[in-house]
């Protein structure tokens, strides 16, 4: 590409300037490919620049196409063209103005993992045992492979919550999230094409019978679709559960986020902490939820919580949804309301699950009053004292994607 | 380049003005490099931002036809491409058997027998300007149905095994949507310019709601811009929109509304709160807002108060 015209880049050699910038946001982690940059090149030459403005809208509707690398584009743009004297200098015309300032080594070595909040502090693994490198200079040399070291998130879950810190909390918090790739379904009331579909989809048997003279040799079938299934969570925020109440944040979090799931908090009364979790980063959400939830760390009211989402235009989220209610069951209501109360949410909801962080003690038994009338309506109480178990409730929730309904296993 | 559509960014503007449509220099610049590149355009937004009215002001200023395809889950290359005319061939060969002459398998895979869909319309249109097509909110169809665009996208390009390829003779103006309901797959994205539109500021939705409702008048749009601009930093369900804000300010102005105050607001609330949850947060807020209860004076807003009374 010639250098050329334009107000704005007078004499620059716009493809060098292009790939300038382009390397420059794919060193900060903009994915940026050759068609965006060729992209980028040809918009160029049918567009003169007059303001920086109109340079920065060019390069960022060619270069970025995504929403979530917009934050560093502007970074990028930013640090280039903030303090630039525009027009640019005929220096640009060597390297181009976004050229990094780095050697020619292209294949430089990249550090193996480096996405550290999610591996932990420090690397999680070595090389080699160290008295091989001391009797043997060259080892250096020769390559060898990694042995994998537990890492932080590793040797952490199997802790208490009463025991982490608030970084490991956050470091578990996103395991948690990463931990949820599977989610259970139900069926719905749409069928489309499938393999080994119950019904026989007569349109489309006789579309495909076109190809072999309208003689239909191959049935095709449809089966219904499988939509995720809604998981309602209900966290115990009084003063008894204080040690749990970040963890479980940090849970309800990953569930929000990561699929349709209705978060609300209880002590005294309820919150619905959906929106709130849902957004900005997890710090923010966390303590924009602690802020919202006034009664926290009072007394405990199960029965009339319940009862109150029941009642309340959220009550229809429970139909056909499996139901979590986090608690350690001391219950300022009388059991016989709790009982009623979850035998209502029984008849409404799929699956009910009660995730107690004494379960996990050993020789625990549900002898408390409330956990005795409110366990005959569970379909499992799981303990929730570490990450560890509650990886194993998001394992539970997933077997409720099994359509079939099996008994669940009771501690 | 053969004959581009628009001189520069500025005419996207001009012209888009003309027809009702006022856009920032972003998206005349996503606009502009969309029909001088022949790239597929995709667009991104919050809902109720002016995706969709974008593309039809598009197609206003061009003069020419919007082809739409609304996706849906479940929707089908049938329903998008093409689709051949079952009935009617097996129409024709009842007919043909009746006069007893014969039928080559030629004759029943025509043109006559092809039913055009949205993609295959855009493609076969004759004129001298290109159509617009709008693939609307591909988030909701499947991850497959993207699949299928790219050689639309990529080439312009529908082949029909029985008949051919065919080319656009004028590649359309594709512009694609999102929601963000799901992430769209990369190899989508890199077959498209892609721009996001921002809410407006304050003086652009007054300039927006000035066009969209002439009735309203000025101060009135001014305070519902800035109620806009607060109530959109609540934590909502769904934060209000374009779409809503014109809505709410059309109520307004068709109840004779020449102030914000809050009896009128929480009468017109449906059209911004678009859930049970939104309506109470709002409610709650109102006093924040700008409209304080006006029969009894909170002891920490009765100035606020006296003040939004003096006019």
């Amino acid at each position: 590409m010639s250098p050329g015209g334009g107000a704005l880049l007078p004499a620059v050699d716009r493809t060098a300037f292009a790939v300038a910038l382009g390397d420059r946001l794919r060193a900060r982690g903009v994915p940026v490919g050759l068609t965006l940059v060729d992209d980028f090149v040809r918009a160029l030459v049918c567009t003169t620049l007059r303001s920086r403005a109109e340079l920065y809208w060019t390069a960022r509707i060619c270069l970025v196409r995504n929403h979530d690398d917009l934050a560093e584009f502007d970074a990028v743009f930013e640090a280039v063209f903030g303090s630039a004297v525009l027009p640019l200098d005929p220096h640009a015309r060597r390297d181009g103005p976004g050229a990094a300032p780095r050697g020619d080594d292209n294949h430089a070595p990249v550090p193996g993992s480096s996405r550290e909040e999610e591996a932990g502090q420090g690397l999680p693994w070595v090389t080699r045992p160290t008295t091989v490198d001391a009797a043997d200079g060259a080892t250096e040399h020769t390559l060898a492979l990694p042995e994998r070291l537990p890492s932080d998130v590793a040797g952490l879950v199997d802790t208490p919550f009463e025991k982490l810190g608030p970084y490991e909390t956050r470091l578990l918090g996103k395991w948690l999230e990463s931990a949820l790739r599977t989610w259970p379904t139900r069926r719905s009331r749409r069928f489309a094409v499938r393999q080994r579909g119950a019904r026989i989809a007569v349109r489309a048997t006789v579309e495909r019978s076109r190809r072999t003279g309208w003689e239909p040799v191959v049935l095709v079938r449809n089966g219904a679709i499988a939509q995720p299934r809604r998981v309602v969570m209900l966290c115990d925020v009084s003063r008894s559960m204080q040690p749990q109440a970040v963890a479980y944040l940090h849970l309800m979090r990953a569930l929000t986020l990561t699929a349709d799931a209705q978060v609300f908090a209880f002590a005294t009364s309820l919150t619905r902490l959906t929106t709130v979790l849902a957004q900005r980063s997890a710090e923010a959400a966390i303590e924009e939820a602690s802020r919202r939830v006034a009664d926290r760390f009072g007394g405990t009211r199960i029965a009339g919580s319940l009862r109150a989402l029941l009642d309340s235009h959220h009550g229809g989220l429970l139909r056909g949804a499996v139901v979590v209610v986090g608690s350690d069951c001391w219950d300022g209501d009388p059991p016989e309301r709790l009982a009623a109360a979850m035998a209502r949410l029984r008849r409404r909801a799929h699956r009910v699950i009660w995730l107690n962080p004494r379960a996990g003690a050993p020789g625990f038994a549900p002898r408390t009053t409330t956990m005795a009338a409110a366990l005959p309506y569970c379909d499992a109480l799981v303990p929730g004292d570490t990450f560890a178990s509650l990886r194993g409730l998001i394992t539970q929730i997933t077997h409720c994607a099994r359509r079939e309904r099996h008994p669940a296993p009771r501690m | 380049m053969v004959s581009a559509l628009f001189e520069d960014a500025d005419e996207v503007s001009r012209r888009l003005d003309a027809v009702g449509q006022l856009v920032d220099q972003g998206t005349a610049t996503a606009l502009y490099l969309a029909t001088t590149l022949e790239r597929p355009l995709l667009l991104e937004g919050e809902p109720g931002v002016g995706k969709t009215s974008l593309a039809k002001a598009l197609a206003a200023a061009l003069d020419t036809p919007l082809i739409r395809l609304q996706c849906y889950e479940g929707l089908t290359a049938g329903e998008a491409l093409y689709e051949w005319n079952h009935q009617r061939q097996l129409l024709a060969i009842r007919l043909t058997e009746a006069r007893s002459e014969t039928l080559t398998d030629a004759d029943l895979f025509t043109e006559e027998f092809l039913q055009d869909r949205p993609l295959l319309r855009a493609i076969r249109h004759t004129g001298p300007v290109p159509p617009v097509l709008l693939v609307d909110e591909i988030d909701r169809a499947d991850d497959e149905f993207e699949a299928l665009l790219f050689e639309i996208l990529g080439e312009s390009s529908i082949t029909v095994p029985e008949l051919g390829t065919f080319t656009a003779v004028h590649a359309p103006v594709v512009v694609l949507t999102s929601n963000r309901s799901r992430e769209l797959h990369d190899a989508l994205r890199r077959r498209c310019l892609y721009h996001w539109i921002d809410f407006p500021g304050p003086e652009r939705v007054v300039e927006i709601l000035r066009r969209s409702v002439p009735g309203a008048d000025a101060p009135l749009l001014a305070s519902a811009a800035e109620f806009l601009g607060r109530a959109r930093t609540l934590e909502l369900d769904k934060a209000p929109g374009m779409a809503e804000a014109i809505d709410w300010v059309a109520a307004l102005s068709a109840l004779r509304v020449d102030r914000l105050v809050r009896g009128d607001v929480l009468r017109t609330l449906s059209t911004l709160a678009k859930s049970p949850d939104d309506h109470v947060a709002l409610t709650e807020a109102l006093t924040q807002l700008g409209c304080p209860p006006e029969g009894e004076p909170h002891a920490s807003d009765a100035p606020h108060t006296e003040e939004a009374r003096k006019p």
